[in-house]
């Protein structure tokens, strides 16, 4: 039988196990099909509900095009990687657990540097003495440029970063980052701060629902369902 | 290619043919850059607001390359490998596709894929006459594509950074005024505060520092902030050195004791910003400005008065076109006279622009500043533009 309604959950890391505690917590513990790293699943005591195993990145994108109806990832992908959010998706239930925040970090002996206006100004230094733009180091490519620019910051140029983001500067290969923290242990560890106005998201995971998807009457059943028993 | 049909293609490619022969008959020779380019050239020079509608992409060698937003960095990087020490005259003459992503969407007047058709100048010394040459001969490219009626824009940056000279300001707040002049909302808000005279925060650990070594020869202060950052066990990272740290702190001290700007000085740039005319009347508005303040702009209201007679003189009608001081805010290399060729109703979008960045070369790589001019037209929006007014 066809699946009424398909749910996306994190695959791996601390967001599949935190998913799973938080379904279990909410009655309707989360079932994988088969072996331990099958890629689909069911939610007890809900008939007609199918589980799809993907990556919280992939979740994003199968929300936008509707191939799920409902997904968990985190509200950080979610603003990063859709240009229009409101029409692409619906923050049904935040979730309490994945909290990050995206922040601006600078290296800790730019003692001349507390807020987002002085980089426009370090970035205009920084060209005359290097001849260059300041690099920011992120993957929050999207997050990062619409921040700046209602900062008012434009002297800048983003490189893109994919793991050990916090090594950039000390590294050299970029001056400043932008990247999640949630106790700001490892910022701390690679000699950065984050500005005092810098903070551009405090993330954490969401259940979306797709407007995409196609939402049979049946389908709008199952969704209010799952979200009144993680409402309890 | 945005000719999705061949009738358009045809359009297009006749155009591109009338375009570039009558450049070549006024002596510049055509060239053809290559369509990638090595995208950290772009991405220091041009920005991120242009960084960001950039296609940029990591080749299989790990190279990070784009396809070009624009063709004046192409061919100024074709001149400088033609002529490494950049001490020859040049003209080129070009037509060819450039790509910018369109956040809003794309349309047929803010396509993705257009055609640049443009011109070049590099090494002429007499600034005046190849300013008036390139604006006539994009002016006539213009009428050559069909389109009559159409309106001059017309800015120029070292107007503003004459009269930042002249109004003899601290050092600290020409070289800020300067840079936030290319960002109109945070350079408003810049003046509004020098003028009020607020102070940065004065309480704090780096506001003590800054106390401490403002008082001090810049060498001392160096080594007062090394001693502080060690005493801390703060490293050196990010690229930033010892004395740019100490700079700005020093700046930070200084801002804490100075008097606000004159009310009067953050008035006359904001009449200056505020002059919007034709040409004549324009710069007659300046120079009563400039007079009234006492202020001494005279060599480059010439210059640009200058430039105008000559435009006047080969047959453009200037009464027709407008100066705006404001104009030309948002295209960050130029340095010198800016214009655009506007047609009513096509809103913000104009025809085809250009101006001199005097800049641009040595910031490429030259071993020295290359007077430099050109403009470029948007093939697309003439030929619809033209079709629209036939």
């Amino acid at each position: 039988m066809a699946a009424t309604l398909t749910i996306a959950v994190p695959s791996k890391g601390r967001l599949k196990d935190q998913a799973a505690a938080r379904f279990e917590q909410a009655g309707m513990a989360l079932r994988q099909i088969g072996h331990e790293r099958g890629y689909r699943g069911s939610l007890a005591g809900l008939d007609g509900v199918e589980v799809v195993y993907i990556s919280a990145a992939e979740i994003v994108h199968q929300l936008k095009t509707g191939r799920v109806h409902l997904g968990v990832t985190g509200e950080d992908l979610i603003r990063e990687t859709l240009p229009d959010v409101d029409s692409t998706v619906e923050f049904l239930k935040p979730l309490g657990f994945g909290r990050a925040d995206v922040v601006v970090a600078v290296p800790d002996c730019w003692l001349d540097v507390v807020r987002m206006a002085d980089l426009e100004d370090v970035a205009a230094q920084f060209a005359r003495a290097h001849g260059r733009r300041l690099r920011v180091a992120t993957k929050y490519m999207n997050l990062t440029r619409r921040f700046f620019a209602a900062s008012g910051v434009a002297g800048y140029r983003i490189v893109e970063s994919v793991g050990a983001t916090e090594a950039t500067p000390a590294a050299g290969t970029a001056e400043l980052i932008v990247d999640i923290t949630t106790t700001g242990t490892t910022l701390r560890a690679n000699h950065l701060k984050v500005l005092e106005d810098g903070l551009i998201l405090k993330s954490q995971a969401h259940l979306f629902a797709s407007r995409a998807a196609s939402w049979t009457p049946d389908a709008t059943k199952l969704r209010d369902a799952i979200a009144a028993k993680l409402s309890d | 290619m945005s000719a999705e049909s061949a009738k358009e293609f045809e359009a297009l490619e006749a155009q591109a043919r009338a375009l570039l022969a009558s450049f070549a008959r006024a002596g510049y020779e055509p060239v053809a850059p290559s369509i990638i380019q090595p995208a950290g050239m772009f991405l220091d020079r041009i920005g991120e607001s242009i960084r960001s509608r950039t296609y940029v992409f990591t080749d299989l060698a790990g190279d990070e390359l784009c396809l070009r937003p624009d063709l004046t960095v192409p061919v100024s990087r074709l001149y400088l490998e033609r002529h490494p020490r950049a001490d020859v005259e040049a003209r080129y003459c070009y037509n060819g596709p450039a790509f910018r992503f369109q956040p809003q969407g794309r349309s047929p007047t803010r396509p993705r894929e257009f055609r640049q058709a443009g011109i070049e100048c590099f090494g002429v010394a007499d600034r005046d006459s190849a300013d008036a040459e390139i604006v006539r001969l994009a002016v006539e490219g213009v009428r050559s594509g069909g389109l009559k009626a159409f309106r001059l824009r017309f800015g120029d940056i070292a107007l503003f950074y004459a009269l930042l000279d002249a109004l003899s300001l601290p050092e600290r707040w020409r070289l800020k005024l300067s840079h936030y002049f290319w960002r109109p909302p945070a350079f408003h808000e810049l003046l509004a505060r020098l003028a009020r005279g607020e102070r940065p925060d004065s309480d704090g650990p780096i506001a003590a520092l800054a106390d401490k070594i403002g008082k001090e020869m810049p060498e001392r202060a160096e080594e007062l902030v090394a001693d502080y950052l060690d005493a801390q066990s703060l490293p050196l990272a990010g690229n930033r050195s010892l004395n740019e740290i100490t700079e700005r702190l020093r700046d930070h001290a200084a801002d804490l004791r100075s008097a606000p700007l004159p009310k009067e000085v953050a008035t006359v740039i904001d009449y200056y910003l505020a002059v919007s005319g034709p040409p004549k009347e324009a710069a007659e508005r300046v120079a009563m400005i400039a007079h009234g303040a006492g202020l001494d702009m005279s060599a480059s209201l010439d210059a640009l008065v200058r430039r105008f007679d000559r435009l006047q003189q080969s047959g453009i009608d200037m009464a027709q076109a407008i100066f705006a001081a404001e104009f030309g805010r948002d295209l960050e290399y130029y340095s010198g006279l800016v214009f655009q060729i506007e047609v009513p109703g096509n809103g913000a979008e104009p025809i085809a622009g250009g101006g001199r960045y005097d800049g641009l070369l040595e910031a490429l790589g030259a071993p020295r500043p290359v007077p430099a001019v050109g403009a470029a037209l948007h093939t697309e929006r003439l030929l619809a533009a033209a079709e629209r007014a036939s």
